[in-house]
């Protein structure tokens, strides 16, 4: 054992050592995760509407529709909205433009200005305003047909408000649209994008890492391990052993770093751990695959950063997958990225427990398995042509 | 020579020797890289392979080591038979590769305590002794500095110290003082000389014969993947019948002192070329004196001594028809 935990800690120390490092695994995370917590956070229920307008049926009305949706509602002059929008923390703003009021009155079409922010808060925000629109006009058509019955409007409204008490049948065609801000109901500010930097940078870093075991192989220090009265599985598995705590490490430290800093909830700690290990597992065997197959040290972080980036993009590591198209979203499933963020969405913000996230877990495990086979597999056809 | 000695050696070998290597060979595709090559290394021997770019030394070492398996012939090294699936013989050795093999992030300790727990020390038993290489190796005041800030020669220093770190019976070096700085190689040559006076067995490559000469008790040479020739510096220079030359330039009574100089036992032959004496001498070491003394008695002023002897150079290039530099 004590073979496999010296080249294990070694790769750790090695990993640790680089300068370049301290930027990219411990600021940049947090810097991003900040970002993207002020730009995008805070959606669906959190970030709250700013209704810019006079007073009026309309205004009221839209205000009550989006209260109903356990939307913070505020009363905003339109300069303070659009600043708040594009500060992040409006999640958008609604603008009732001058005179709307009156055409309301007098049944008239209107228009309605949406401003949301940009990314998954704002588009689910954007869908929840635009459902409150179309409810309130429903309610409208609704009221205007049992009116031209002859039903007096006290009674009419009654009447409306028994019948939405049992079907409320605008909800069932915006239902769909509805998915993205139900996702984030109950997420903190920072919770999306704190799992969204975590995945991409694990990866990222383990795959860039790999110039380090391309290093050991080229400056002979892996065929001179060797020589020492060791089998060549423990040097092989003190390299996977190493990889696999370079990305534990950059994982733990996201998850502790922004536990404390932006009070992030990663759910229960024991099973966040968990998807994290299955995840990091993944991405040790990629590094070991790229390490052993690519002999050029520049090479292999070019393609490092390049894959990890990719993937990260595709899997959910850059924008929620909640906002991705159904092809997309499954098309992304291809990613390691996409299970462990399915896996995270499912402890933080259903409430899932172990048996929810199982399969998650076994399709990161099998992946893993492939992955660290083959690159075990590969690193030691390149260290045994190396001798 | 050793090797063609009868089984009595042979047996006495086995027991006592460090190293057996015998008829070792391996291929790279249709090259020969190592040709049935066989040598022994007593304990406190230095034995050196002594070879040009490519003769296979790097090789055979590999093998040696257990790195790399052979296509047939045998190693023992203590009396254990050594291959790359059998860990345990490797503990006796100790290799410093040609290449500089140690990890340029970590400090000169932390390649030390690395390579210790390869071999599996630990605890206080490794802190001690890695402390006791690092004051060996000179590099006790910069042991927390990374390797890749060191010097070309602390670099090798450091590459030795962890072939020497669990006290093995055998320490190989492959060209250890290639790319060094002289002041730098002088120690590094010194450091082998006190350890083999130490009484450890190495085993040492290079393509400098003057590192041969001055550090192995016997060597080997080897070209081709063979080994040419085998035997200590003097036996070799007599294998090929190689002489000692001693030049007398000065005036006087040339013909006199040619007379009195046939004389002597160890001048074999006395050749005049018009402005000097030009004779060849069995150990003109020890004969010179005698021979200064015999010329200036004939009657002969001399001007200049000067003493030529063969090296292994001119051995080597005698046993392969080609420089052992290129
Ligand atoms: N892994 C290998 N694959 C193919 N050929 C090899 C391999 N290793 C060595 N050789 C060839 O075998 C021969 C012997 O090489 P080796 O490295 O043993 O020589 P060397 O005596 O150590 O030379 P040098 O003084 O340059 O280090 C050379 O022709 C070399 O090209
Ligand atoms: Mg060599």
């Amino acid at each position: 054992m004590r073979p496999v935990a010296a080249v294990a800690w070694a790769e750790l120390l090695r990993f640790l050592r680089d300068r370049s490092n301290i930027f990219f695994v411990f600021v940049f995370p947090m810097l991003l995760v900040f970002v993207l917590g002020s730009t995008f956070g805070g959606a669906g229920t959190q970030g709250g509407v700013r209704v810019v307008g006079e007073s009026g049926a309309l205004r009221d009305a839209l205000v009550a529709q989006l209260e109903s949706q356990d939307l913070s509602v505020r009363m905003a002059d339109e300069d303070e909205a659009l600043e708040q929008v594009s500060r992040g923390r409006a999640a958008a703003g609604l603008i009732l433009p001058d005179g709307v009021e009156e055409a309301y009155a007098r049944g008239d079409r209107i228009e309605l200005e949406i401003v949301p922010t940009s990314g998954a808060a704002g588009l689910a925000m954007r869908q929840q305003v635009a459902t409150a629109v179309e409810t309130l006009q429903l309610d409208r058509a609704a009221l205007g047909a049992l009116t031209q019955r002859g039903i007096e409007a006290p009674a009419a409204e009654a009447a409306l408000d028994a019948a939405r008490g049992r079907v409320t049948p605008s909800r069932v065609t915006v239902r769909d649209v509805d998915d993205v801000a139900q996702a984030f109901s109950g997420v903190g500010q920072f919770e999306v994008g704190a799992t969204s930097q975590l995945l991409l940078f694990v990866f990222l870093t383990s795959l860039a890492g790999s110039s380090t075991l391309i290093q050991a192989r080229r400056e002979g220090v892996i065929a001179r391990s060797f020589s020492a009265p060791v089998r060549s599985g423990q040097v092989l598995l003190g390299q996977t052993t190493g990889r696999f705590a370079i990305a534990m490490f950059q994982g733990l430290y996201i998850m502790i770093a922004t536990t404390l800093i932006f009070d992030v909830d990663w759910g229960d700690p024991l099973l966040a751990v968990l998807i994290l290990a299955c995840f990091g597992a993944v991405a040790a065997g990629a590094a070991m695959l790229l390490g052993s197959l690519v002999d050029n040290e520049a090479a292999a972080s070019g393609i490092g950063v390049g894959l990890g980036l990719v993937l990260a993009g595709l899997g959910g590591g850059m924008a929620p997958l909640e906002i991705f198209s159904d092809t997309l979203r499954t098309v992304a499933h291809i990613t390691p990225h996409a299970w462990a963020y399915d896996a995270f969405a499912d402890i933080q913000r259903r409430g899932g427990g172990m048996i929810d996230i199982l399969p998650q877990l076994g399709v990161l495990l099998a992946m893993a398995a492939v992955v660290l086979a083959a690159g075990t597999w590969s690193l030691r056809r390149s260290v045994e042509r190396s001798l | 020579m050793a090797g063609d000695e009868d089984q009595v050696g042979d047996t006495r070998g086995a027991v006592d020797d460090v190293l057996v290597v015998d008829g070792l060979s391996r291929r790279f595709g249709e090259l020969r890289a190592v040709d049935e090559v066989s040598f022994r290394i007593a304990p406190g021997e230095t034995y050196g392979l002594l070879g040009p770019n490519g003769a296979g030394k790097t090789t055979t070492i590999s093998m040696v080591a257990g790195l790399i398996r052979a296509d047939a012939g045998t190693v023992r090294v203590a009396g254990q038979r050594m291959s790359p699936s059998h860990p345990q013989p490797k503990r006796h050795i100790g290799l410093v590769p040609q290449d500089l093999a140690i990890y340029p992030e970590l400090s000169a300790r932390e390649n030390l305590v690395f390579f210790g727990r390869l071999q599996g020390m630990g605890g206080a038993d490794l802190k001690g002794r890695v402390q006791e290489v690092l004051e060996l190796i000179g590099l006790a005041d910069r042991a927390k500095d990374k390797s890749k800030n060191f010097s070309g020669g602390m670099k090798r220093r450091l590459n030795i110290g962890i072939g020497l770190l669990h006290e093995p019976h055998l320490l190989i070096l492959d060209e250890p003082t290639v790319g060094v700085d002289p002041q730098s190689r002088n120690s590094i040559l010194e450091s082998v000389e006190r350890l083999s006076t130490a009484g450890m067995a190495v085993l040492y490559t290079t393509h400098y014969m003057e590192e041969a000469e001055r550090l192995c008790d016997r060597i080997g040479i080897i070209d081709t993947g063979r080994i040419q020739a085998e035997g200590t510096r003097d036996e070799l220079i007599r294998l090929t019948g190689g002489v000692d030359q001693i030049r007398l330039a000065g005036t006087g009574d040339l013909t006199h002192a040619i007379e009195s100089l046939r004389e002597l036992p160890a001048v074999e032959q006395v050749d005049h070329d018009g402005l000097a004496l030009r004779l060849t001498v069995h150990g003109a070491p020890t004969a010179v004196a005698e021979i200064v003394t015999r010329a200036t008695g004939a009657g002969m002023s001399l001007a200049d001594v000067e003493i030529t002897r063969p090296d292994l150079e001119s051995v080597f290039l005698q046993l392969t028809g080609k420089a052992l530099r290129d």
